[in-house]
Order: C-alpha cells, then sequence, then structure tokens
C-alpha cells in the first residue's frame, strides 16, 4: 500500500505501463468523476483537503502521460528508479468516453465512444443478446448501459427526442410512430452505440410485427 | 491472494452479502442468485443469518420453518443440518432466520465461531448468506468467512456512506484478528475510532504505526489486506452514472483502504423486481426476461465461473 506521493503516474490512474492514449484519456477521464467534488463515491471517505490533492495529482498525471516526448522521459525515469510500481494490468480503468458529437438521422454520425468495462463485467458482454439478434427494447437498453451511454446523448446525436427513445427501450409499441419511423429509429439508435443496425433493425422490427401482429395501428410521428 | 471458491473440494463455499445499509436489496440478490446457482445444478444452501429482520424465506416463495437459525443461536439445536427445509427450487434449500428471539438475536463469541465452521460443513456446493444491516460484530465476522464477500450498495449517498462504513468496519475487524501481538492488536483497536488521539486516520497511517512497533506485523497486515478483496454490486441502477459508481467506489477502496475491491456486476432498478417479491417469488423465476432478471443471471454466472463443476450442472440461462 503506498501513500498518494509515493504513487506514480500510472497507479494514480490505474493503468498498464503499456496503456495506450486513448486508455490514458478514457482513464482520466474516468479518476476524474470517481475524483469530482460532487462524486457520490469520494466524499464520505477523503477529506476535502486530500480529494484536491488527488485531483490535482490526477491532472498532472495526464499532463505527463498523454504528450509522448514527457512521457518517455517519465519513463526512462521510472526505470532508473526500478520501475516496479507500474500495475501489471489495465484491468481497473481501462477506458472510458462519453464524448458526445452532433449528427443526424440522414448523415450518419460515428458511434458514441463507449465506457470500456473491466474483465469482471466484460465477461458478460456474451450475454448482451442472448448470443443472437433478437433485439427487443430492454435488450437495446442493457446495451446501452454496459457502454455507459446515457439516454439523452443518444438524443443529441440521433436528433430523435429522448421520450420516443424511451417508447423503443421500453417496448412501448403502441406509443411508437409508424413502423418506416421506427425503422429508422432504431438504425440511429444502434449505430450511436455501436451496434450493427441492420441487424439490430431486423431483429427490432420482427420482434414488433409479432407484437403488433399486423393488426394494431400506429399513431403518427409527434402524437406521443 | 483469496482463494477461489475452487481452492477446496471438500468444504462447501460460502458467499457472503453484506452491505451495511436496509433495504438496498441484499436479500432480493440472495434470493435470487441462490435460485440462478440451483437451477444451474449448483446444491445451494441459503441462510438467512439477518435474525433481527427475517424474511430470505418470503422472498424465496418457502413457508416461514418453525425450526430456524434462531434456534441455533439460542442453543437449542446444534446441528445447523437439521435446521434445513427445501425450498421450491430443485438443488435448493434453506436455513431461515424465523423466530428470533429480538432480545438476543445475536450468538455468544464462541457461538458464532460454531456457526462458522458448521456453515463451510453443510452437505453443500454453495452456502449463500444474508446478512443484516449496521456493522455487530457477528455481521462482520459473518461477512468475513466468504470466500467471495459481496458489499451490496445502492446509488444514493446514504447506501454508499453505509458501504463505506461496512467495509472499513470489516477491513479494521480482520486486521484485528490477523495481528497477533497485543500492543499491535490494541492499536488497530484505538485505529477503529475514527477521531483516535493517535491521529490514525487512514489505514495507510495504521501500517506506518504497526511497522514502526513491529516489522513482522507490518507484513502480515499487508498480506491481510491483500487477500481481503471485497466484490462490489450496485443494485437500483437507473443510469450509467449510477454503473460507473461502481468504478468510483472500487477505485476509492483501492486508494483510500488499500484493498482490491472488484466490480463485479449491476442491477437495473425493474419494476418486475417489486412485483416478484410481492408474489414471494424470485425473480430469476418468475420474469426470467425481465431487464433486472438478465442483470441477475450474469452475476450468477460470474460467481458460478469461480465455483467448482458440479454433477449435473449446466450453463446458467
Amino acid at each position: 500500500m503506498k501513500a498518494l506521493d509515493e504513487q506514480d503516474h500510472y497507479e494514480i490512474l490505474e493503468i498498464a505501463r503499456a496503456a495506450t492514449a486513448e486508455e490514458i484519456e478514457r482513464a482520466y477521464r474516468m479518476t476524474s468523476a470517481a475524483y469530482a467534488d460532487d462524486s457520490l463515491a469520494l466524499y464520505s471517505v477523503f477529506e476535502a483537503d486530500d480529494a484536491g490533492v488527488m485531483r490535482e495529482r490526477i491532472d498532472l498525471a495526464f499532463r505527463v502521460l498523454s504528450e509522448g516526448d514527457r512521457r518517455r522521459e517519465y519513463d526512462e525515469q521510472l526505470a532508473q528508479r526500478g520501475g516496479a510500481a507500474a500495475h501489471s494490468t489495465a484491468r481497473h480503468f481501462s477506458a472510458e468516453s462519453l464524448a458526445v458529437e452532433d449528427g443526424d438521422l440522414r448523415t450518419p454520425s460515428p458511434p458514441i465512444p463507449a465506457m470500456e468495462l473491466p474483465p469482471s463485467i466484460e465477461g458478460f458482454e456474451d450475454l448482451e443478446t442472448d448470443g443472437d439478434d433478437d433485439y427487443d427494447g430492454p435488450s437495446l437498453r442493457r446495451a446501452r448501459l454496459n457502454r455507459g451511454i446515457e439516454i439523452d446523448q443518444i438524443s443529441t446525436v440521433t436528433k430523435i427526442s429522448s421520450t420516443h427513445l424511451r417508447f423503443l427501450e421500453e417496448d412501448c409499441y403502441d406509443e411508437l410512430p409508424a413502423p418506416v419511423y421506427v425503422r429508422g429509429f432504431v438504425s440511429a439508435y444502434a449505430r450511436s452505440i455501436g451496434l450493427d443496425p441492420q441487424r439490430v433493425v431486423a431483429g427490432y422490427m420482427a420482434h414488433l410485427e409479432v407484437v403488433r401482429g399486423g393488426q394494431r395501428r400506429s399513431r403518427p410521428l409527434g402524437r406521443a | 491472494m483469496q482463494p477461489g471458491l475452487a481452492a477446496t473440494k471438500q468444504a462447501a463455499r460460502v458467499v457472503t452479502v453484506g452491505g451495511g445499509k436496509g433495504g438496498v436489496g441484499k436479500t432480493f440478490l440472495v434470493a435470487n442468485l441462490a435460485v440462478a446457482l440451483a437451477r444451474s445444478g449448483h446444491r445451494v444452501v441459503a441462510v438467512d443469518a439477518d435474525l433481527e429482520g427475517a424474511n430470505l424465506h418470503t422472498c424465496l416463495g418457502a413457508r416461514a420453518p418453525l425450526a430456524s437459525l434462531a434456534d441455533f443461536v439460542a442453543q437449542r439445536e446444534d446441528d445447523l443440518e437439521k435446521l434445513l427445509v427445501d425450498s421450491p427450487v430443485p438443488n435448493l434449500r434453506l436455513i431461515a432466520g424465523t423466530h428470533a428471539n429480538l432480545g438476543a438475536a445475536q450468538p455468544s463469541q464462541l457461538r458464532r465461531v460454531r456457526l462458522i465452521r458448521s456453515l463451510r460443513q453443510l452437505d453443500a456446493d454453495v452456502v449463500i448468506v444474508d446478512l443484516g444491516a449496521g456493522v455487530h460484530p457477528a455481521v462482520l465476522d459473518y461477512f468475513l468467512i466468504g470466500d467471495e464477500c459481496l458489499v451490496v450498495l445502492a446509488p444514493e449517498p446514504t447506501s454508499v456512506e453505509n458501504a463505506y462504513a461496512f467495509l472499513r468496519a470489516a477491513f479494521y475487524r480482520r486486521l484485528r484478528l490477523a495481528m497477533v501481538g497485543h500492543g499491535v492488536r490494541r492499536l488497530v483497536t484505538q485505529a477503529m475510532d475514527q477521531r483516535n488521539e493517535r491521529g490514525i486516520r487512514t489505514p495507510l497511517d495504521l501500517l506506518r504505526e504497526v511497522e514502526s512497533i513491529d516489522p513482522v506485523e507490518g507484513r502480515r497486515f499487508v498480506d491481510t489486506m491483500r487477500e481481503f478483496r471485497p466484490r462490489v454490486v450496485i443494485n437500483l441502477v437507473r443510469s450509467a452514472d449510477d454503473i460507473k459508481l461502481g468504478f468510483a467506489v472500487c477505485s476509492v477502496c483501492r486508494k483510500y483502504f488499500g484493498v482490491d475491491a472488484d466490480y463485479l456486476g449491476y442491477v437495473n432498478h425493474d419494476d418486475e423486481a417489486r412485483k416478484s417479491v410481492t408474489a414471494r417469488q424470485p425473480l430469476v423465476d418468475y420474469q426470467s426476461n425481465a431487464d433486472a432478471a438478465v442483470y441477475l443471471e450474469r452475476i450468477a454466472r460470474k460467481l458460478a465461473g469461480a465455483l467448482p463443476a458440479a454433477p449435473g450442472a449446466g450453463a446458467l440461462r
């Protein structure tokens, strides 16, 4: 166990010595959130001063490790000191990013970068759709949450109202518009969280068809 | 490193579920994990050690049995096997916590030791123990016997505070039991008081003090910390931020306690969960495709991965 001032930059960010630039940035976002002023996980353990020191250490670690030359120089210093301090794995904060980019349904936007989960959680990813393409609302929601993405972020990217997105996730078929619109919604949703739109649309629409039984009339768009 | 569930062939593997605060879903989690593990072929015993608020039997859909753990605590029964009752689920038996003497619900130290030993000797692959709220020494001792020690919390300040208080208490109790020297044990006891006169604020402060008194005990201190690896479960998750709370809590545990907490998983807030409790049925049976049930199965699968293969055990759904 080491005091904060004894931990090297890699230990502060909880990453491996071989972490990529992307992993460093994501670890920085995650640790910054964990030790933010308003962090739920922090306030009852760390004193305000200690938390402030921690945030400064996190910022410093990121500044050094995110600049190629400074990082090389720092690595050399660590090697000279014995360098045994670095973590052997990056399982704690391997990646996290929730940047939102603009886009709409006509010009497909790149997916929202997802939060990479540690092995303990990643091991369950194969259960996300129970191994098949049977996508329904709850499975979409699980996929979204597994990626650490909020529904409002998808709304911003896709320009689809969060109300409609929630209807999708909650399988509120009676509240959804005509199938042609639902198809577009599902496609944009899937793309925004990094799923294959074709597979998701096929799965969701098949599910929708079964539930609606081709009998119920859908509401026109805008009357949610 | 903490021994894995597969480390010993003979004894039952023990999973303990605590968390400090009431109402965060410990019993719900225990009931559903027990059912999921039993359905996958493991012989499971679910134990309700929350004698002051026993309701695991209700979550499992079993009637309140006449004999319970309370009889063991009150020394009316010495053989835990005789307290076992069948549950509605094949492979799953229950030791309930009903009919406790609320004036003396916690066992004496001697009785506690005997109970802990007996739990491991139960004829089962897995014994999963539901703990009560709070940081009573008995609760902490039950928690610490687990091969897997699960800490359940909800994404709200009161729950997080209590979870840390619980972890802090468990951590210091484990240390105190591990230390041999009388002086060092007394030091740990002093450190448990957050306003102690020696100014020991953190486990690191304590370690420095211990090392200065006795380097051998200092090494034992470090080893004890390494072996303590609680596993965090976030229940009642509604947002991605709630999920990330688990990572943050584990990070704080590492940075503050020096304890390598592990994020085992999370369970979504789901109305179906409430309905299953009302129906007195585990959610994984009541509505197996419910959102929360999927997450519970995931956690059970993670636990099952650490279990020795039971005869006839199949994959979790």
